[in-house]
């Protein structure tokens, strides 16, 4: 006992160090910039940036959870990225062309998200089974041809050229997601929450959750048990991408209300997702406070930059370490075939 | 349109643009012969990319800045060989982490030493001399593909050359495949194979760091942010895909690099710069199909397993 | 040499696996280490063999205390370990793997292959292997690889050789050979450790016999002042299992058949297979492991797909069936390698009882389980066999191997499946398991099931079949009676052709 406190003491230190150095670096102050930091993420007037944690945690989380599912299944999707921008993409191109708006609207680009994004993964899941390309490999390669794709609509056929930024023309207003009355929170996080309670339910108490963690605890034993191994890695992969799509399709109906060019990928929500479930050791309810975690370190971040003149880069870096101490303590989270990242 | 793609400027291009992910597809297969299964070569070398020009530019030599590169890449793979050798780390995760972190440390460092963002450019910085050889350089084509290359081209060619034999008959070399191959037995013979894999991990961070200061000291001399741009992870699917065998990874090394060159060019066309932008990772993804599907066929054949 | 274990203690956590053991091991002489699966006596040895640092109490070499910091100071004292599986590099050659860290370097790390190979062609020579030095390890047979392992030894010139189960992955011709040659060691003296389950070796060969019981050492003796039944009762510690009563079955209907089936991966020859197997009885097939058992259970099981012929269960054709609509059929299973294929170790006990079944009415609606009735089904399982573990709900990766084994062959009798594939069912396990097993499998086929044995252990296939195939080189034999058959026709059947064998090799072992 005394041994997981001391490491957990040295391991503080070393993080504190680290973020001490960092900011001697960069001629900044060191209290203002703690002030600064949990001013950024907890506080504001009125709690704004508080709201913006939240909002920030809800995309993270559902990148969280997406990747969850997939891990849980042996699935090394590591193409969360990708599929957040083909959903996001998609979703703005259903909103922008959709004849009417409302609720019935809403759900229509929330689900097209969900479709595509969700296409987009199982195209990696059919290059896994009928032509052996391994998933980590799979995924990870369509991530750029997304990007692209994305950044070809935005900057061309979609483009909102009057406002002379590669992006799409604004949504309208019936279909951007209504606020919390009083704040400028949107209530694209309880969607999230509500897909949190659904994959819990999932993973813990149904046939497809329990299968899909045998399969991926040991695919030999799934296989020779009876599973439907094939069947399970293609429904586990679409719902993973499903739920990227959703995100994506939250962050332009409720954060953005149109589609740029660069603004799913530059905030990292999908690394962050992965690494934020992988660091849970894909326990499912563990993602919530650790989307919201981490979510909690980028706005603290920000409020520093804005504050104390720090870049708001340390995030990541602070993250990373946080990751890095938290992977070698607990087990891990997967049997693993190396050497292809099957 | 075709004789415009290829002309002698063409051949040239490709050996240049190839150098960085040879370097680290290199390095990427040392760690793969020897059992550590690493994915962070994008870190490796985007670290290696910024520290060459941080070195480069404040000592204004090429050569100093080389030397800061390979220790920025070294660095990494410490971090690396710390949390998943000497702590059971999973070596994805690890992976994944490192890569943050060098993203986050080169963006970081660049906004808080040069008070730049985006890009930093200057005038201290020295890049790395390129060498002509004599008779080889007047042969039509391959002359410029050999010729005028920076250092470091020659140097990874050389690279490729000596792995053979270091791997076939040299002690440490041949320590280093028992380790990625049969862990246990080569400890059942007194080596640790925990060293090895460190040394593994220390040579491909070296390697790495090498293949960044190409990217930012040689043909530019500049960094900008996320430099490394994915061709870490195209050397990861390299390796992944040829196990690191030495004549399939520089054929599909130089593949990369024709088409990223031809992508290049193609841009002076009027295509859409995505497209082009894309063309190298597709056609890495046709390749790796193609290599994949044949694995799987043959695997359906021999032993007719019928599941994944 | 003269190597002595004073006090030697090793823990795992909580764990004792060799409590207060002391040994000694004189030159010229052949020291049988006996106990079941799980006693600690290759743990013991690891020790010795410099594997494990991590004990308490002392080793003693030529009566000064020793204490090494890995293999390589065991190595370079003399001490050499042949391990139960294996510790080759199948990409290399036969001389890259005898010389693998002891290799001869100049100044610069560059090794002199010529100076090993002539060092290794030697050996090879006065000891009149059959081994072509540069051939891959992969492309060799089992026994082949056994004579590198102790090719490694010789080329240490190690003075103790420890050999652990040697004999679990011989012919009974091989297993001779060995000896013959391990007699020829032990004339020049070397000192050998045998570790071993199987007694009726050591009463051939050994001249002392220890015996381990769950970590303690309960008699060391000369063989001449023991017996075999003292050897056995102090293994067990108690009395002998009784031999299990069978009931007098008349099969009449199939259960499973192969017609002519050609399976691919199944050695160079693919010669068609056929087999029947009716219900109320058990089929034993016996064979060396590596003969084609795995790819013939696989395409059974469906995890293999089969060129031609046909399969038949209860009638019905499953050759183009996946596992799944097989198990509905009529198929359970029962893994040879229970850690990978048999069980999830992360998971729980819970969670390893259910997963063919999971789709049953009983156990859910088709979209949700019902926890209860799994957690009900799966402590029934574990009171009946009686297996070993904290709660359902605990991993399965903190059982022991027999408990492990239990539940798998739990899971699988208790579907009451038709046909049941028991491969290797109790490799690895200790008595009392094996013992609780082999009843269940008795019982299933009282009830008229029909059991599909495949072991390589001859014992196990006499004792539990019906009637027996042998399978050697991918080729399965005609059935045989049990009652008619003997163990040493047995061995002459599994005898492989192709190897050169281990015989007239290390027939005149002398140093």
């Amino acid at each position: 006992m005394t041994h997981r406190l001391y490491s957990l003491l040295a391991a503080s230190m070393l993080l504190l160090m680290t973020f001490a150095s960092l900011i001697w670096l960069a001629d900044a102050d060191f209290f203002k910039s703690i002030m600064a930091f949990f001013k950024g993420a907890f506080g504001g007037r009125k709690y704004a940036y508080l709201l913006v944690t939240i909002s920030r945690a809800a995309l993270i989380t559902g990148m969280a959870i997406a990747a969850l599912i997939a891990f849980r299944a042996g699935l090394f999707n590591i193409g969360g990225e990708g599929q957040l921008v083909i959903g996001g993409l998609a979703s703005a191109f259903v909103a922008i062309n959709l004849p009417f708006g409302g609720p019935a609207g809403i759900f229509l680009v929330l689900l097209a998200g969900m479709i595509a994004a969700g296409g987009w993964a199982i195209i990696a899941g059919i290059m896994k089974l009928w032509l052996g390309v391994p998933i980590l490999v799979g995924t990870l390669l369509l991530n750029y041809p997304a990007r692209y794709i994305a950044s070809y609509f935005v900057s061309h056929p979609l483009r909102d050229i009057s406002s002379g930024m590669p992006q799409t023309h604004l949504i309208e207003k019936s279909l951007w997601l209504p606020l919390i009355p009083g704040t400028r929170l949107d209530i694209g996080f309880i969607f999230i929450l509500l897909v949190f309670c659904l994959v819990l339910i999932y993973c813990y108490r149904t046939v497809g959750g329990y299968e899909a963690k045998m399969t991926g605890l040991s695919i030999d034993f799934a296989n020779a048990s009876g599973l439907k191994t094939k069947k399970i890695s293609l429904k586990t992969l679409a719902l993973s991408g499903a739920i990227a799509g959703l995100v994506g399709a939250i962050a332009v109906l409720g954060l953005h209300h149109r589609f740029t060019d660069g603004m799913l990928v530059q905030p990292l929500y999908a690394w962050t997702g992965i690494v934020a479930a992988l660091m849970v050791s894909l326990i499912p309810w563990a993602v919530l406070p650790a989307g919201f975690f981490f979510a909690a370190i980028h706005s603290g971040a920000s409020g520093m930059e804005r504050t104390a003149d720090v870049p708001k880069e340390i995030a990541i870096i602070i993250q990373g370490m946080i990751i890095l101490f938290v992977a070698s303590k607990v087990p891990a989270a997967f049997n693993q075939n190396i050497g292809d990242g099957k | 349109m075709l004789e415009s793609i290829f002309d002698p400027a063409f051949a040239d291009s490709v050996a240049r643009i190839s150098i960085p992910i040879l370097l680290a597809a290199l390095g990427g297969a040392i760690c793969h012969r020897a059992g550590v299964f690493n994915i962070a070569l994008e870190g490796f070398l985007l670290m290696g990319a910024f520290m060459a020009v941080f070195g480069s530019h404040f000592t204004s030599s090429a050569t100093w800045g080389t030397l800061f590169a390979m220790c920025g890449g070294i660095f990494m793979a410490l971090l690396f060989a710390e949390f998943h050798l000497r702590r059971p780390g999973d070596p994805i995760v690890v992976s994944i982490a490192i890569n943050l972190i060098s993203l986050g440390l080169s963006t970081y460092l660049l906004r808080a030493i040069f008070d730049v963002s985006g890009v930093f450019q200057s005038d201290q910085i020295q890049k790395i001399a390129l060498i002509d050889i004599p008779l080889i350089k007047n042969i039509p084509f391959l002359g410029s593909f050999f010729s005028g290359q920076s250092l470091l081209f020659y140097f990874s060619l050389a690279i490729v050359i000596f792995a053979h034999f270091f791997f076939k008959y040299h002690q440490l070399g041949i320590w280093l495949r028992a380790a990625g191959e049969n862990k246990q037995a080569l400890e059942a013979g007194g080596v640790s194979s925990k060293k090895i894999q460190f040394i593994a991990l220390i040579l491909c961070g070296a390697l790495c760091g090498l293949g960044g200061a190409q990217l930012s000291i040689s043909n530019v001399g500049l960094f900008v942010e996320n430099m490394s741009a994915g061709r870490g992870w195209i050397a990861v699917v390299i390796v992944l895909v040829t196990g690191g065998r030495a004549l399939p990874l520089l054929g599909l090394v130089f593949l990369f690099g024709t088409i990223d060159s031809a992508s290049l060019r193609v841009q002076g066309f009027g295509w859409p710069q995505q497209f082009t932008e894309m063309m190298p990772y597709l056609a890495s993804l046709l390749a790796l199909i193609f290599v994949c599907y044949r694995k799987l066929k043959f695997e359906k054949n021999t032993r007719g397993i019928r599941n994944v | 040499m003269k190597a002595e274990l004073h006090e030697i203690s090793v823990n795992f956590g909580t764990f004792c696996a060799v409590d207060n053991v002391s040994l000694s091991f004189a030159p010229g002489e052949i020291h049988a280490l006996v106990g079941e699966n799980g006693a600690g006596k290759s743990t013991a040895m690891s020790v010795l063999f410099g594997l494990n640092t991590d004990y308490q109490g002392n080793i003693v070499i030529n009566d000064q205390h020793r204490r090494w910091k890995s293999p390589a100071d065991a190595i370079s004292a003399g001490v050499g370990m042949v391990h139960q599986h294996f510790m080759l590099q199948e990409t290399m050659s036969v001389l890259e793997n005898v010389i693998l860290c002891s290799e001869p370097v100049n100044k610069l790390g560059f090794v002199s292959f010529t100076t090993a190979a002539k060092s290794v062609q030697n050996l090879i020579d006065s000891y009149d292997l059959q081994i072509d030095q540069t051939q891959k390890v992969a492309e060799l047979s089992v026994g082949q690889r056994q004579a590198v392992e102790i090719l490694k030894l010789l080329y240490r010139k190690s003075d103790l050789l420890i050999l652990d189960e040697p004999t679990a992955v011989l012919t009974p011709n091989e297993k001779n050979e060995l000896f013959q040659s391990l007699s020829n060691f032990k004339a020049s003296g070397k000192s050998i450790i045998l570790i071993t389950h199987k007694i009726d070796e050591v009463m051939m060969i050994a001249d002392k016999v220890s015996v381990m019981r769950s970590g303690n050492l309960i008699s060391s003796k000369l063989l001449k002042n023991t017996s075999k039944d003292e050897i056995q009762q102090n293994i067990i510690g108690g009395a002998l299992p009784k031999p299990i009563k069978r009931k007098q079955m008349h099969p009449k209907n199939i259960g499973f058949e192969m017609q002519k089936v050609i399976i691919p991966g199944l050695a160079t020859r693919r010669k068609p297979i056929s087999l029947k197997v009716y219900l109320g009885e058990i089929v034993g097939i016996a064979g060396v492991s590596g003969n084609g058992q795995t790819p013939l259970v696989e395409a059974i099981v469906g995890l293999r797909n089969i060129l031609s012929g046909n399969m038949l269960l209860s009638n019905e054709t499953i050759s183009d069936k996946d596992v799944s609509a097989r198990r509905k059929i009529g198929l359970s299973y029962i893994p040879e390698d229970r850690q990978r294929v048999g069980l999830a170790l992360d998971a729980s006990v819970i969670e390893n009882s259910c997963v063919s079944q999971i789709r049953n009415k009983k156990f859910s609606n088709g979209y949700f389980f019902n926890l209860q009735h799994l957690r009900k089904f799966s402590e029934q399982l574990v009171s009946e066999y009686d297996i070993r573990v904290g709660t359902v709900k605990s991993k399965v990766r903190t059982m022991s191997g027999g408990n492990k084994q239990k539940l798998v062959v739990a899971r699988e009798l208790e579907q009451k499946k038709q046909l049941v594939i028991a491969e290797n069912p109790t490799w690895g396990v200790d008595i009392g398991a094996i013992n609780k097993i082999h009843q269940e499998l008795i019982k299933m086929r009282d009830m008229g099931h029909a059991i599909l044995l495949v072991s390589n252990e001859i014992e196990e296939i006499m004792g539990l079949s019906d009637r027996i195939h042998v399978m050697a080189n991918g080729q399965l034999s005609e059935s045989m009676n049990s009652a008619q058959v003997t163990a040493n026709k047995l061995g002459k059947l599994m005898l492989s052709h192709n190897e050169p064998t281990l015989s007239e090799k290390l027939e005149k072992m002398q140093p």
